[in-house]
């Protein structure tokens, strides 16, 4: 119940920020978003058993060691692109505003 | 030879003839020529003289039952030999009509058209069937294509009719397999569905016809054809004649058998054949082009193939095998005499041309030999086989047979009118001036081929009797001997006498050919079909602008509005899929649980009402650590660990980004308040659909197969005791290998986008009063720790690393763990070019994969990529695994070091520019734009 609540949160930051017109400002929505999906990975292995999946663990109360290697993966590969995004936050143009370029880019079909 | 080598022959020339076309030009097509002869041959003897089908299989796509299957039995076996000989000459024409030097092309797609069709025809798997289907379908686009500039708009409108087509044979293929469960096609054209389920025979049958239609451009899709014709004689030749269109004509025979159970099949086909065969009638006799002319016989010719097909009784059935024949020789003889036409007297205008049959008097001769079989005058081929279409449709009982017997002998008397119009007023009068008929040779000699073949195999009909009678039998899908034989001569009956009215009513024709050329001379319509299919083809494209205008633009916002709402639509979704279970389930939660909740709550607030970055990014870090700490209480110790070092990498990189952006956030310029509201309404409903979501599949079942299968066995098959890292690095490695592949690119993508574009410039505030300018004096107690700090996290990186097998670390944390040691190092220096990292980030993340690989590639010793090999040595346990992992370390190391040197040096040395070169390449850029 309580981590369902927490993934609500972040989900709900994460679309705010996400929509936001500072480029810095979605990418930490995108952060957000992550950790969520995260937890919902957690969250579909069952939260009653939370003992560590190592030696000596009692099989009955481990939790689902699946998940958790889904996740640890995850986050890496999200460390990765968060970095990537944040390059393109300072390539280009001053500032991350990115609202004058909402307008739609209308390129008309070259006649041929 | 069996049906696999001749068809992969076929394919081969493919690429042999295109070579040799590199050395010996427009020559290279003998090659071509004689292989697809060869073909004929072998196939003449070998598999279509069989009595029985001839069917081979090889595995293509074994779990879905998706199998490479072959089938030559006689209805195969008709329209090989005709895509193979009928090839062999046309490549043996192009020899001598292509002029230019680069033909490598041309061949090419010929060559691949032919392969195509003879894989259509020999399908006996529909998946096979469709793919060979769309293959030609590109082979023609290419070929109009490839005449130039006036090609793009025809071969668009072709495609565009011909590939709706394929989405209506795809539809029927998919309808087939679901419905007989076997993409085998013999086995689905047998199945019991097609006489019980009416409405599975219908929709199948209707669907195929219309994909039938497409290609052999019935009305209304019988535009494309007469477009077509801007591409060379030799293509049009072989589209007409024994390609293309005949691969249409080749699917509704197939399918005849099984598809003629639904009423609706031969009423269509007939109805549309009919109609087609007339106004082809009509706009040929409209034409002054001869190749316009011809193009419309053809559509008037399939439309009568067609409508005979529709009739589909056996005796339909031969009659239509045997016009397909008739049609291919007289038809190819037709465009290669026009193309010789075009060369010799540089027109095809049928006003300017006079005095043929002194000029050229033997290309004279072929074409009237061509004309008199497409005219159906005794007693050539193409009046054999107009009487036995004729026969078929006035003895056959029923509507659509009627309809056919009244429709096709209209068509017929226009058939004599326009092959009498094709040659009459050419013949005689004064020859204009010609050019010399140097290197038309072979051109002249493969018209005579196929108009004498076409002519002479109308008293020598019995020649073809058992192949027609086998087409016709395997169509239908009854015994040969119940079809009726294949001879010249019927007697006088019914059929003859049609003939007979139609030839002396088109000779009426003819003779008041002024008259009729008067009336006929002006638009029928007021529309034409390529103004129809130009405005359906720019509907298409509005349409399409249309679909993306939400997303044209570059703001993130605009792009992640729909993933955002899929979130929500998705959450609404599972719960109402569990309606009711909405309450939590028992003994998921924990008291402790509402101090992380309220964490993780308090930190997302504060990302939201932080007015500057670097508030905003620290918010950020503490939400990252409540979920760090959230998956300690899960039990995920070494997901714990992770996430808190990549909390305090990200966070380290973040302010190195934050250097060259402003510090507050931007000012919203009006409009904001609704904007604000609009989007907290999404992220509520998102954020409440993320929640019921959760609670609808949290907790629920008990501990999963793979969980208790992990836990019991990991230990005594890997030798490492902590299941998560044996999961990363024995069980599941390939996605491992995959994660550090993209974390290696991630590194190469950083370091291209700083080469390519200059970062923005750094905002350094310049106050030398301020307390924290002065870097060595700043950085005292940092610096004196880092001392200590970085040989121990370096140190200590290496031991995670090592003994993440058993207890939590590994190859992730370790890396984390050096890179902090790192990042460190950097923060405790005096200035940017102090603290770097002198390490060829590239190179090490690259070593990574290759590490990742090399190891990979080890496991195939004991039977798969991947599999790590074990061995104890002084009762160590080791195992290449931990090489792998060593991998792993490498890739993560390699990124967050390439994040730390591109962004924290001063300048990105990359953004300068690199050589002269790039200096020209920007000059050229300002020119361009």
């Amino acid at each position: 119940m309580i981590l369902a609540l927490t993934i609500g949160i972040l989900v709900a930051g994460a679309a705010y920020l996400m929509l936001d017109r500072s480029y810095l400002r979605a990418v930490l929505g995108f952060l957000l978003l992550g950790h969520a999906v995260n937890l919902l990975l957690f969250a579909a292995g069952g939260t009653q058993r939370r003992g560590e999946p190592l030696d000596g663990t009692d099989p009955a109360a481990a939790a689902d060691p699946l998940p958790q290697a889904f996740v640890l993966t995850a986050i890496v590969i999200a460390f990765a692109i968060t970095i990537v995004m944040l390059v393109l936050a300072v390539t280009g143009r001053a500032g991350d505003d990115t609202a004058d370029r909402d307008r739609p880019a209308e390129h008309p079909e070259p006649r041929r | 030879m069996s049906l696999f080598p001749v068809l992969v022959t076929a394919w081969a020339l493919v690429l042999l003839v295109p070579v040799l076309a590199g050395r010996l030009g427009p020559l290279a097509g003998w090659a071509g020529a004689a292989g697809l002869g060869v073909l004929t041959v072998v196939v003449a003897a070998g598999p279509a003289s069989s009595p029985e089908p001839v069917t081979e299989v090889l595995p293509w796509i074994p779990a879905l039952d998706v199998m490479v299957r072959l089938r030559m039995d006689g209805l195969a076996a008709l329209f090989a030999l005709l895509v193979l000989g009928v090839g062999a000459v046309i490549l043996a024409y192009s020899t001598s009509y292509l002029t230019e030097r680069r033909s490598g092309g041309f061949y090419a797609l010929m060559t691949a058209f032919a392969a195509a069709m003879l894989t259509l025809v020999l399908a006996d798997d529909l998946v096979l069937l469709f793919v060979a289907w769309e293959i030609t379908t590109l082979c023609s686009y290419l070929l109009i294509l490839r005449v130039g500039p006036k090609g793009r708009e025809p071969a668009a409108r072709t495609l565009l009719i011909t590939v709706s087509g394929g989405l209506a044979l795809l539809a029927a293929v998919c309808t087939i397999v679901v419905r007989t469960g076997t993409t085998q096609l013999s086995v689905a054209l047998a199945d019991p569905a097609w006489g019980t389920d009416p409405v599975f025979a219908g929709v199948v049958a209707v669907l195929v016809a219309v994909a039938a239609m497409t290609k052999a451009a019935q009305f209304p899709f019988h535009s494309w054809l007469p477009d077509a014709m801007v591409a060379p004689a030799p293509v049009s030749a072989y589209l007409h004649a024994a390609a293309m269109v005949k691969a249409g004509i080749y699917l509704l025979m197939r399918f005849s058998g099984a598809a003629s159970a639904a009423p609706v099949w031969p009423w269509l086909l007939v109805t549309v054949g009919v109609v087609t065969a007339l106004i082809g009638g009509v706009f040929a006799l409209q034409r002054h082009d001869l190749k316009e002319l011809l193009a419309y016989s053809t559509v008037s010719q399939l439309g009568l193939l067609v409508a005979v097909i529709g009739v589909g009784t056996p005796g339909a059935l031969l009659a239509a095998s045997a016009h397909v024949v008739a049609h291919a020789l007289f038809k190819s003889a037709g465009f290669m005499t026009v193309g010789l036409l075009e060369r010799r007297a540089g027109t095809r205008d049928l006003r300017e041309i006079r005095g043929l049959f002194r000029a050229m008097p033997w290309a004279a001769t072929m074409i009237v030999l061509a004309a008199l079989s497409m005219a159906g005058i005794p007693i050539t081929l193409g009046f054999v086989s107009k009487e036995y279409v004729l026969d078929a449709a006035l003895t056959a009982s029923g509507g659509p047979a009627v309809l056919a017997a009244a429709g096709l002998g209209v068509a017929a008397v226009l058939t004599v009118a326009y092959s009498a119009r094709m040659v009459v007023p050419v013949m005689f009068g004064a020859p204009g001036e010609l050019r010399p008929a140097a290197g038309t040779r072979v051109m002249a000699g493969t018209i005579t081929v196929t108009a004498v073949a076409g002519a002479a195999l109308g008293p020598a009909a019995p020649v073809l009797d058992r192949l027609l009678a086998g087409s016709a039998a395997a169509s239908l899908s009854v015994p040969a001997t119940g079809i009726d034989g294949f001879y010249a001569w019927h007697g006088i009956n019914p059929a003859l006498a049609v003939s007979v009215a139609a030839i002396a009513a088109g000779a009426a024709l003819v003779a008041a050919r002024g008259r009729v050329d008067r009336l006929l001379d002006r638009p029928l319509w007021p529309f034409t079909g390529v103004g129809a299919v130009e405005r359906l083809r720019a509907g298409v494209i509005d349409l399409g602008r249309a679909t993306g205008r939400p997303t044209a633009g570059d703001s993130p916002a605009r792009h992640l509005l729909v993933p955002i709402l899929l979130i929500g639509v998705g959450g609404t979704a599972a719960v109402a899929l569990r309606a009711g279970d909405v309450a939590a389930a028992a003994g998921t939660s924990r008291a402790s649980d509402l101090l992380l909740l309220l964490l993780a709550a308090t930190g997302v607030g504060a990302v939201l009402a932080a007015r500057e970055r670097l508030a905003a990014v620290l918010a950020a870090g503490v939400v990252g650590f409540a979920v760090a700490l959230w998956f300690y209480g899960l039990g995920a110790a070494d997901v714990a660990l992770t996430q808190l070092l990549v909390e305090v990498l990200t966070v380290a990189v973040i302010v190195l980004i934050l250097r060259r952006l402003p510090r507050g956030f931007p000012r919203s310029r009006g409009g904001g308040g609704r904007r604000t509201v609009v989007r907290g309404a999404l992220a509520v409903g998102a954020g409440a659909a993320a929640t019921t979501a959760a609670l609808a599949m949290t907790g629920w079942r008990g501990p999963s197969a793979a969980s208790t299968w992990f836990l019991a066995e990991a230990e005594e098959r890997t030798g490492g005791s902590n299941v998560v890292n044996t999961i990363l690095v024995d069980f599941r490695a390939l996605d491992t290998f995959g994660e550090l592949v993209v974390l290696a690119l991630a590194a190469l993508v950083m370091t291209a986008l700083l080469d390519a574009r200059r970062p923005q410039p750094l905002r350094v505030l310049d106050d030398p009063a301020a307390p924290v300018s002065d870097p060595r004096a700043n950085a005292v107690f940092l610096r004196t720790a880092a001392k200590v700090l970085v040989p121990f996290l370096l140190l200590a990186s290496v031991y995670v690393l090592l003994r993440g097998h058993n207890a939590p670390g590994g190859g992730f944390i370790g890396a984390l763990v050096g890179a902090s040691a790192l990042v460190l190092a950097y923060l405790a220096a005096p200035s940017d070019g102090a603290g770097r990292v002198r390490l060829p980030f590239l190179l090490v993340a690259g070593m990574g994969a290759v590490v990742a690989a090399a190891t990979g590639l080890l496991g195939l010793a004991d039977g798969s990529f991947l599999r790590p090999l074990h061995a104890d040595l002084l009762g160590v346990h080791l195992s290449t695994a931990l090489v792998f992992d060593v991998g792993v370390y490498l890739a993560v190391l390699g990124v967050v070091v390439a994040g730390l040197n591109l962004l924290g040096a001063p300048q990105a040395e990359g953004a300068e520019p690199l050589s002269d070169g790039s200096d020209e390449d920007r000059a050229s850029e300002e020119v361009a734009r």
